[in-house]
């Protein structure tokens, strides 16, 4: 399948964190999930993708065009929005798309007209008026206006009430169906599994797993034993977490037999918020 | 570049850094050092900067489909229209000055820095002392800019202080002259400053366009 983006061994070093060999794709109408905790380096990767960070080391093509040469001709095509950011928030929402879209050859007045209708935006607010959540959409309705091919979203669902995430993860469905590739980063694993086709999770800036959704979750099980973990039951987890009446431990669906063997028998599988969890959580 | 202009001018700008146009009027005040006007004159396209940093532009322009360096470009565009604007009033306020109201006792009886040519030289040194140290401070990071502001009003006020010192000194009093001989050597002293204002703007905006590139946001 054509790769719309391609990072490969992506670097950039700051005194007190480090992006380590960034690599993974985004296929043409694939919508990529990227997760991981505050301060794992999604924001810099993402941000590094928009040539606002210059990385050490790595290569970033977007469309099989390398971004350093055709810089310009990639942001037509493509579109960007973060959630928490918003700008000209003194100006009113008309004013702000009148400059906008003279900076697109395919800016499509009618898209945003809808988009501006379906998110009940009115063209004469100015944004210091608006929610939080509607400062997103107003921001991907700037991205969603030029025909984007493919859209780098930053946190997107973040300040939106569960009705208008619903609603924002229908339109990534539909527009992925129409073959437009995104790539979101988010801290709401539920919106991977409603919408997500592949994962990359990155750790500590590094990538743990870029991989489909269904793979990424059908690795592990979840294994709940009452009480403290043994020594081998916890040589065999990838992750402990403690509830209430135990521990939870994540570990590889091909060790489900020994984790048997060892005594773990609630063994169950795992979502990707548990997996996440469980991984981030290290072996306590 | 014109889309980015349009964007520079309805979008970005402060609208104080309009109404701070508005300070060249103070080229008419009897008696007070006329100069200032320069500054207050900067000190409108500081608010455009606040204003910007606010709206979260630099991030909002290096999204868009341009070249990194032209967004730095258009910014000092947009500062280089204020300031000439700026000082094409003061320029016909000065005029007027020395035409029309050449014979007004006010002004004939100044203590205080005359609106001429030297006048509107100082003008453009304050002007270019902003270009050099306010936006070429800002650049080096393209978000602080109090260090820099600072800097520059320091530089500006010992430029008004100079202007208001030099005519005193015998042999330079020709710096206050309204007519004569004095004219013509002021003049000179213009098309001088019009040199070394576009030059150093220019080499402030290549520096600013260079660190623009390499820096992270």
């Amino acid at each position: 399948m054509e790769e719309i983006l391609c990072i490969r061994n992506l670097c950039k070093r700051y005194p007190s964190f480090a992006l380590r060999n960034v690599s993974f794709a985004v296929e043409k109408g694939r919508i990529m999930g990227f997760v991981g905790r505050n301060g794992a380096g999604k924001t810099t990767t993402l941000k590094s993708i928009m040539n606002l960070v210059h990385p050490d080391s790595g290569e970033i093509c977007f469309f099989g065009m390398e971004l350093g040469d055709r810089e310009q001709e990639i942001k037509q095509r493509i579109g960007y929005a973060a959630g928490g950011i918003s700008y000209y928030h003194r100006r009113r929402i008309g004013d702000i798309i009148r400059v906008t879209k003279t900076f697109y050859s395919n800016w499509d007045d009618g898209v945003c007209g809808r988009y501006l209708e379906k998110f009940a935006l009115h063209p004469e607010k100015r944004l210091t008026e608006l929610s939080e959540g509607m400062k997103v959409k107003f921001n991907l309705t700037l991205a969603l206006s030029h025909h984007a091919e493919f859209l780098i979203l930053d946190e997107p669902t973040s300040g939106l009430d569960p009705v208008s995430r619903e609603e924002l993860l229908e339109i990534f469905l539909d527009l992925a169906s129409q073959g437009v590739s995104i790539l979101f980063s988010t801290h709401i694993t539920s919106d991977l599994e409603k919408c997500a086709d592949a994962v990359t999770y990155i750790r500590k800036g590094e990538i743990v797993a870029s991989r489909p959704r269904e793979d990424f979750t059908e690795r592990y099980r979840l294994a709940a034993v009452r009480g403290e973990l043994t020594a081998e039951q916890r040589k065999l987890a990838q992750g402990i977490r403690r509830g209430r009446d135990g521990q939870t431990a994540l570990i590889l669906r091909e060790q489900e037999d020994r984790a048997r063997q060892a005594g773990m028998d609630g063994i169950t599988p795992a979502d990707l918020e548990t997996v996440i969890i469980h991984l981030e959580g290290g072996t306590l | 570049m014109s889309t980015l202009i349009k964007k520079e001018f309805t979008l970005t700008a402060a609208p104080l850094t309009y109404v701070f146009l508005a300070f060249a009027g103070m080229t008419m005040i009897p008696g007070y050092p006329v100069l200032v006007c320069g500054f207050f004159i900067c000190l409108g396209i500081f608010y455009t900067f606040q204003f910007a940093r606010e709206y979260n532009d630099v991030l909002f322009t290096a999204l868009l489909p341009v070249r990194k360096r032209d967004v730095v470009r258009v910014r000092y565009l947009f500062v280089v229209c204020i300031q000439l604007l700026g000082v094409c009033v003061c320029g016909m306020l000065t005029i007027l000055r020395m035409t029309a109201l050449r014979d007004a006792q006010v002004y004939r009886t100044n203590p205080l820095m005359n609106a001429n040519p030297a006048f509107l030289a100082y003008l453009l040194v304050i002007m270019l002392l902003f270009n050099l140290i306010f936006l070429g401070g800002f650049y080096r990071t393209a978000y602080y800019y109090g260090k820099p502001f600072v800097l520059f009003c320091v530089a500006a006020f010992a430029v008004v202080g100079l202007g208001e010192t030099l005519h005193h000194i015998p042999g330079l009093t020709w710096l206050n002259d309204c007519e004569g001989a004095g004219v013509g050597r002021q003049l000179a002293l213009l098309v001088a400053a019009v040199l070394i204002y576009a030059a150093g703007t220019l080499l402030s905006m290549k520096r600013s366009e260079e660190r623009f590139e390499k820096l992270d946001l």
